[in-house]
């Protein structure tokens, strides 16, 4: 919400330097994003080279087609000599003009005399848009006569403001107009608050107005007012400055008017054109199913059921509080109208702004909820402005309701306040509080809430912000007092942390990568994708792993290695899909080195390594990967692991090598060996792998370093020959295979 | 004897001494059990010569080591240059959020709370009934939200985790809860459709607002040191009332204004507040018996202002020239 500060003073006297009301208002109510000036720069005097001038004589440039040159008197006793672009005057023009040494709006260096076409220019005669007045450039302004030569121009236009941009909560639909925010002002500063602008003017008793409200759900209520002669033109130079400061582009004097009380009262307006509505009747409705209309923004809508349509006697003309319709819209020709002051529901406004992808400044008011209560004020300053800048005379009312909502009423527990925040707030204060800011507090300590606070205070305790948020900064910091009770981490979270441990120290850069992947089997999908490549919840963490290691190599990366710890989703059994913990990584060492980095990961948690479980792989390009699920690793890990004695008896070791076929992989051995052996076998582990003549075709020799130790005892000479036999003839019996000298 | 003779013998032969081994046989000769030195202090009857003696021992020993340290120093060796480069180890490293989060979570910790681990998909009921969202409340919007189907959702905060831990508790509840959150937010410098909060939970019989801003600053200064003061703003949250903005004094410039809190001497922490009533209600807990602060933060905005990142799509982007910085 952009608030123009000179709007602001209209309504509220709040005495303070704009940037300390902006402090204020930080702490108590509503986030301020920043003072912007806006205008002509109010720096240096610099105000005072805009002056009014009055032009004595204008004639074409006699090198130039296009230019005119003029003499214009700006109250300096000697006229000046001005070249100028436009045409839309001639002499005896009361015009505004900017002097040399000016610095207009958005301007770096102030205006210069100069030589245009071999005439010197001694100032420039201004069009609104270079004041920041209007859109309009097709000519200057032509200003009304009888103003002096010479007078300041910012005494006759807006020619300067300071523009608050004020973020509102989505608890405050309140401050979402420049009356709104002027009643808060008044209770944080004090300052006087000016009743509410607009005062009815004559008429509004010839006619009947036909409205007709069938959803009272979705429209609670339905100001309708006729207005009849109404010209339709170009809004004064004041309206369309406010229009500008607060972020809104000037149409015309009636939309204008209906955009400007908006922003007054918080209440969006619409105005039909009464010749083009059917019947001349309006109807507030659910559309039906394929009902079609075209929005002002020139799109064909197919409507549902559910939205909530304004139709004439035959069909919809504008989408209820969200955008009006391109056959009824106000045109130059349009004479008649009728003023829609009404009420929407904030969630039938916002289904169908959300379907329709279309957020208008009106609907996201509704969608916030605004009064009730604000449309007849609205319908009031509205019509006063119709009659006074667009000459209409205003000929019907009408106010469609089946009663307005009460006022919640409210009980104030004033101990509850302290409870929650720490402070004492003594009971008088806090009522004192609440009635600043337009509640009323009963003896009895009920509190009726002010309409415009309705839906937000509805509970003691929402009354307990409404008074604390005043002493916010006297809070003090405290620590809650409680009985020292030790906390630790989970024995999940210490072993996540150790397997990020172990693979930092083993090498690993901790990658982070999205959680959305693109579409594949089984993955779960969202109902939206974000986009091609994010758009279902990862299964694997590869995706993303992979391609950050790719990058990482085309980036000339000498050693890439990259681990990730994060969740994986899976479809689950309940209404919620699974969620594990996965690690992955990935190397350019290759297979042998994803491997390695799981078996360390392994023998740091005291868990053998299965890789029947363990996804293993070598990938393209030289790539090793592993990706390992932590759930069920953790289900393994030991709590506590027990002593066991490896020092007192001293380990037998002994090489053995075993021919066998190609199609026996080590793997195979190992697990025989062990078998056959039993616990006795501390290790065997393969450290050579041999083929070639010695060995003969389609055979390998595997050497294997075998280690022997008992708890119990030495082991002798005899018991390592022992198990060195059982295992030879365990794999000579199972796999053929022969042992080598 | 010559008690001096004697060592000025046992030095000469310390420092003649080529290898440990020859070292070890000049000890053995002069300090051994056998050394003319022992059999002299064994003899020894009077104080004063004994102190003498063992003077000299005490000397002796000292060469010795001092020897010993000299040829443990592999100087000797002419090919031998230490200044080169030691062998490189291969080191990783923690991804800038985990350094982050690790030390968040230990800070929680030590303050007596535990780390609770909720979901990254959950329910529409967890993530906004629960906290007291209204229907028409903006964050629902799927335009905001990613949905998976009308009730589920990929969380938008960690604050579901106060539910879920709610729920799984008796009060009084001291959590705090990290994690992804996700938010249909275009990618660019400033944000990312990912990123990690850290959710505080404070539930007990007199937990004020007081108590958040001080636990707060306690927060504050363990993990940005020195002296922070914070600030509270009013503004609005559905699950906590009343709720605010909070702001600490720059870590930087301590409140004098720099680049880093563009010149306001405050930088934007997170949101916060009393836990609503309905909150507590919802999750079965008494609200005329237990109340308490919640609040939220981002962590990656976090490390991102500590660190200096340019970017915040540095975090994502897995660069090892980036991560091997840390």
């Amino acid at each position: 919400m952009k608030v123009p500060a000179s709007w602001l003073c209209e309504y509220v006297d709040f005495g303070l330097p704009l940037v300390d009301l902006a402090r204020k208002l930080v702490f108590t109510s509503c986030e301020v994003d920043r003072i912007v000036p806006r205008g002509v720069p109010d720096i240096d005097g610099n105000l005072g080279k805009f002056v009014v001038g009055k032009v004595l004589q204008a004639g074409k440039h006699p090198n130039a087609d296009r230019l005119q040159l003029c003499l214009v008197d700006v109250g300096e006793g000697e006229p000046r000599q001005i070249v100028c672009g436009a045409w839309n005057f001639s002499a005896g023009a009361t015009v505004a003009v900017a002097l040399p040494g000016a610095l207009l709006p958005g301007a770096e260096q102030p205006l210069g005399e100069a030589k245009l076409r071999g005439e010197l220019s001694r100032g420039m005669i201004l069009s609104e848009r270079e004041v920041d007045l209007g859109a309009d450039h097709s000519g200057i302004m032509v200003l009304s006569d009888g103003l002096e030569p010479g007078t300041l121009l910012a005494d006759v236009l807006p020619l300067t403001d300071d523009v608050l941009d004020i973020e509102t909560g989505f608890n405050r639909p309140d401050l979402a107009s420049v009356y709104g925010i002027a009643r808060e002002v008044a209770a944080v500063t004090g300052g006087q608050l000016a009743p509410p602008p607009g005062r009815d003017p004559e008429g509004g008793t010839e006619e009947q107005v036909d409205v007709r409200v069938e959803d009272f759900d979705g429209c609670p209520r339905y100001v309708g007012r006729l207005f009849r002669g109404a010209t339709v033109g170009e809004s004064p130079l004041w309206l369309k400055a406010r229009l500008l400061a607060a972020g809104m582009r000037p149409i015309s004097n009636v939309v204008d008017v209906t955009n400007y009380v908006m922003l007054a009262l918080g209440s969006p307006l619409h105005a039909f054109d009464v010749a083009r509505l059917g019947g001349g009747r309006i109807v507030v409705r659910r559309a039906t199913n394929g009902e079609k209309m075209r929005t002002l923004d020139g799109h064909e809508r197919e409507l549902m059921r559910t939205d909530l349509v304004i139709a004439d006697a035959t069909h919809p003309v504008a989408i209820a509080g969200i955008m009006g319709g391109e056959e009824s819209e106000v045109r130059p020709e349009t004479t008649d109208l009728l003023l829609e002051a009404a009420n929407f529901d904030p969630l039938a406004v916002l289904r169908t702004s959300r379907r329709f992808r279309l957020r208008t400044e009106s609907s996201t008011r509704w969608e916030k909820a605004v009064d009730p209560d604000a449309a007849e004020q609205a319908a009031v300053y509205a019509t006063q402005l119709f009659v006074e800048l667009a000459g209409a005379r205003w000929t019907g009312h009408v106010d469609v309701h089946v009663g307005l909502p009460e006022r919640p009423r409210v009980t104030l527990r004033p101990e509850l306040a302290d409870r929650l925040s720490g402070l004492h707030i003594p009971v008088e204060e806090q009522t004192e509080r609440l009635r600043a800011i337009g509640f009323e507090v009963g003896d009895d300590l009920e509190v009726t809430v002010p309409t415009w606070r309705a839906r937000d205070v509805t509970r003691s305790v929402d009354l307990v912000e409404e008074v604390v948020r005043f002493r916010i900064e006297d809070v003090p910091a405290t620590l809650p007092s409680r009985p020292a009770k030790p906390a630790q981490l989970t024995r999940d979270q210490r072993l996540r942390r150790q397997v990020e441990d172990v693979l930092v120290g083993a090498g690993f850069y901790e990658a982070y990568t999205w959680t959305l992947v693109p579409p594949g089997e089984g993955r779960i999908q969202l109902q939206e994708p974000f986009t091609a490549e994010l758009a279902t919840l990862r299964d694997s963490l590869d995706y993303w792993l992979v391609e950050s290691a790719r990058r990482n190599r085309n980036a000339g990366v000498e050693r890439v290695a990259l681990f990730e710890l994060a969740r994986v989703f899976l479809p689950g059994d309940g209404e919620l899909p699974e969620e594990r913990w996965h690690v992955a990584g990935i190397t350019d060492g290759g297979y042998f080195q994803a491997k390695g980095a799981v078996e360390t990961l392994h023998r740091a948690l005291h868990v053998e390594s299965d890789f029947s479980e363990i996804d293993v792989r070598g990938l393209d390009e030289g790539w090793g990967y592993f990706e390992v699920d932590l759930d069920s690793l953790f289900e393994r890990v030991p709590d506590v692991v027990l002593y066991e004695d490896v020092i007192t008896y001293p380990d037998v070791k002994q090489d053995l090598a075993f021919v066998v076929d190609e199609g026996v992989s080590a793997g195979d051995l190992i697990a025989e060996a062990r078998r056959a052996a039993g616990p006795e076998l501390r290790e065997f582990k393969p450290f050579d792998v041999y083929r070639g003549e010695q060995v003969g075709p389609g055979k390998k020799s595997i050497a294997f370093s075998a280690s022997f130790r008992s708890p119990e005892r030495t082991l002798t000479d005899d018991d390592a020959a022992g198990l060195r036999g059982r295992i030879t003839e365990a794999l000579a019996e199972r796999f053929g295979a022969q042992l080598r000298a | 004897m010559d008690v001096e003779a004697l060592e000025r013998e046992a030095l000469a032969a310390i420092a003649e001494a080529r290898s440990a081994d020859e070292l070890e046989e000049v000890r053995v000769r002069t300090l051994g059990r056998k050394s003319p030195l022992k059999l002299a202090l064994r003899e020894v009857r009077d104080r004063k010569s004994g102190m003498a003696l063992n003077a000299i021992r005490e000397r002796v020993e000292q060469g010795l080591a001092a020897r010993q340290a000299e040829l443990a120093q592999p100087t000797e060796d002419p090919t031998f240059d230490p200044t080169l480069p030691g062998d490189e180890i291969p080191r990783g490293s923690y991804h800038l959020i985990t350094r982050q989060r690790r030390r968040i979570e230990d800070v929680f910790v030590g303050m007596g709370y535990e780390i609770f681990d909720g979901r990254e998909v959950d329910t529409v009921e967890n993530n906004f009934d629960a906290l007291n969202t209204a229907e028409e409340h903006p964050s629902r919007d799927p335009r905001d939200t990613f949905y998976l189907d009308d009730n589920t959702v990929l969380r938008t905060h960690t604050s579901p985790s106060q539910i879920r831990a709610m729920r799984a508790m008796e009060p009084p509840v001291y959590v705090a809860s990290l994690g992804r959150v996700y938010r249909r937010d275009t990618l660019d410098a400033t944000h990312t459709p990912i990123f990690h909060q850290v959710e505080a939970l404070a539930v007990d019989r007199h937990v004020t607002l007081a108590d958040l801003r001080g636990t707060m600053r306690a927060f504050a200064e363990a993990i940005f040191g020195g002296t922070r003061e914070i600030r509270m703003r009013t503004s609005f949250f559905p699950f906590t009332e009343p709720s605010v903005e909070f702001d600490m004094t720059c870590f930087l410039c301590d409140g004098a204004g720099c680049a880093v809190c563009k010149h306001s001497g405050w930088i934007e922490m997170g949101g916060a507040g009393e836990v609503d009533p309905n909150v507590l209600a919802g999750v079965g807990y008494d609200p005329d018996e237990w109340q308490g602060f919640a609040w939220g933060l981002g962590i990656d905005r976090i490390a991102f202002a500590r660190h200096g990142l340019p970017d915040l799509r540095l975090f994502w982007e897995n660069d090892i020239r980036f991560l091997s910085q840390f």
